[in-house]
């Protein structure tokens, strides 16, 4: 798959997800406005088209806000900084991107933005503080392969969108079981409650299958891109190979945040793997992705 | 009637994609063009470190004319060079003048512990490291633009609108050299 096709397939599957999103909020509105009332409906129906709109255009704010991510200066994070200029050239970005920081012992790393002319990388200190040079150098190779690929956009909005259906479900399922104006609608209560359950189970699923089609391939896609950026698979290789052995847990992910990294952050968290096994995993497994480094660089996997 | 369409469809069909084809080497060749630019920004880089660098192990080694003298040449060959073959032979002199003024820096242990010299060395690691990052990115869309231009049947199309292969840059001696080791010490 050549780059073009890579950054068509993006584009298509941007559209499929602002359609999933409108689908979905549609089919809550529905839900509320048989349940409970049609002018609330109507009122959250303005709410997501107005999200969706500022989520194309601020999406990467959103994820850098609630990921705890902050820009910071060369003076800060030279060695960081230099990875980043130093992958930027290697993949003829037109600018180099801004550089994040999030304050966070765990290592791992994400790139979010709308086109490669806005867009940042984001790192943890503990990223910064675990690996060497030669490894940052290959992780920030995969992010800004990731921005050059033109993931971002789709992986920024996803996290958007995914995110406030996941919220909007938790809140419906607060107003069926605490009530809200259910009193109202008698006729179409038990129903509507019902309806509203079944949204509430399917939201979260869809959401986060939504999520894991979005990551599994481009994850192996910036490998093979970062390797030819940096001209040394092994380098990022070995970066995987720390962050498989670390396992400092992220705290400032969410369900919405957690296919933006380079290393799922929820790997070995209690709940969602655990109890549906690979079926919500946003990354594939860290053993195949240093495999196939290792078999394209001709060198044993670390 | 319907055979007249049948023609038509097809000759519109031809025509798009020829336009595609087209479109598609002219933002290739483009991509080669900013590649080899992004190249020349960092060997100007690299140039504008030379004279505090001279400045510097001129303060300590007053008698080294001929490394200084190299070093000079290196630089206004840099800066004068516009085509490929002229920017990677400049390349090429300047990596081995460099290599020549950092070894008679390495003869004084009171240079080597000067913070601004440590600083230029420091400056001018990174600068070797951004030009390899731009040459390799150069000759990737060198490879995929040439690539693109021998394929069946986009070679028609290229050699009809007049688009002509482009070099891979090379520095003298072999292929894809490291850049050259400028940590002193460290």
């Amino acid at each position: 798959m050549t780059l073009q096709e890579q950054i068509r397939s993006n584009r298509l599957r941007t559209a499929l997800v602002l359609l999933g999103f409108a689908v979905l909020t549609a089919a809550l509105v529905l839900v509320i406005a048989g349940a409970y009332d049609p002018s609330v409906a109507g009122f959250i129906g303005i709410v997501a088209i107005g999200y969706g709109v500022f989520s194309w255009f601020f999406a990467d704010k959103v994820v850098a806000a609630a990921s705890g991510a902050h820009p910071i200066s060369k003076d800060q994070a030279p060695e960081l900084y230099r990875a980043v200029e130093n992958a930027a050239i290697g993949a003829g970005l037109p600018r180099t991107p801004d550089v994040y920081n999030i304050q966070d012992d765990a290592p791992n790393a994400f790139a979010a933005g709308r086109n490669p002319e806005h867009a940042y990388v984001a790192a943890t200190t503990g990223l910064v503080a675990k690996l060497s040079q030669r490894e940052l150098e290959g992780v920030m190779a995969h992010e800004i392969a990731h921005i050059r690929n033109r993931d971002v956009r789709l992986m920024s909005l996803a996290a958007v969108l995914v995110g406030v259906i996941a919220l909007v479900a938790d809140m419906l399922m607060r107003i069926t079981i605490w009530g809200g104006s259910a009193s109202r609608n008698k006729d179409l209560g038990p129903f509507g409650v019902i309806m509203g359950i079944v949204a509430m189970i399917l939201a979260p699923i869809g959401a986060a299958l939504l999520q894991m089609a979005l990551s599994r391939r481009r994850e192996y896609l910036a490998d093979a891109s970062a390797a030819e950026i940096t001209g040394d698979p092994e380098g990022l290789a070995l970066a995987l190979a720390k962050l498989r052995d670390d396992t400092t847990p992220l705290h400032t992910v969410t369900r919405a945040t957690a296919h933006l990294f380079i290393e799922s952050p929820l790997r070995d968290h209690k709940g969602l793997r655990s109890s549906l096994g690979g079926l919500f995993d946003t990354h594939p497994p860290l053993e195949d992705r240093i495999a196939r480094l290792a078999e394209a660089g001709g060198f044993p996997p670390p | 009637m319907t055979a007249v369409w049948i023609v038509v469809a097809i000759i519109a069909a031809l025509l798009i994609y020829l336009v595609l084809a087209y479109n598609r080497l002219v933002r290739l060749r483009n991509e080669v063009d900013s590649g080899f630019s992004s190249i020349d920004v960092q060997l100007k880089r690299r140039a504008d470190l030379i004279p505090n660098l001279v400045e510097s192990v001129k303060a300590y080694a007053v008698h080294e004319s001929s490394v200084f003298e190299a070093v000079s040449q290196a630089r206004s060959a840099t800066l004068a060079a516009t085509t490929l073959p002229a920017t990677a032979a400049a390349d090429a002199l300047m990596q081995s003048a460099i290599t020549g003024l950092l070894g008679v820096a390495e003869a004084y242990p009171q240079l080597r512990a000067v913070e601004s010299f440590k600083a230029l060395q420091d400056e001018l690691a990174d600068t070797e490291d951004k030009i390899a990052a731009a040459r390799r990115y150069y000759n990737t869309t060198v490879r995929r633009y040439n690539t693109m231009l021998q394929s069946v049947p986009t070679n028609v199309v290229a050699g009809a609108t007049g688009f002509t292969r482009r070099a891979f840059y090379r520095i003298e001696d072999d292929a894809d050299r490291e850049p050259v080791a400028v940590k002193l010490g460290t």
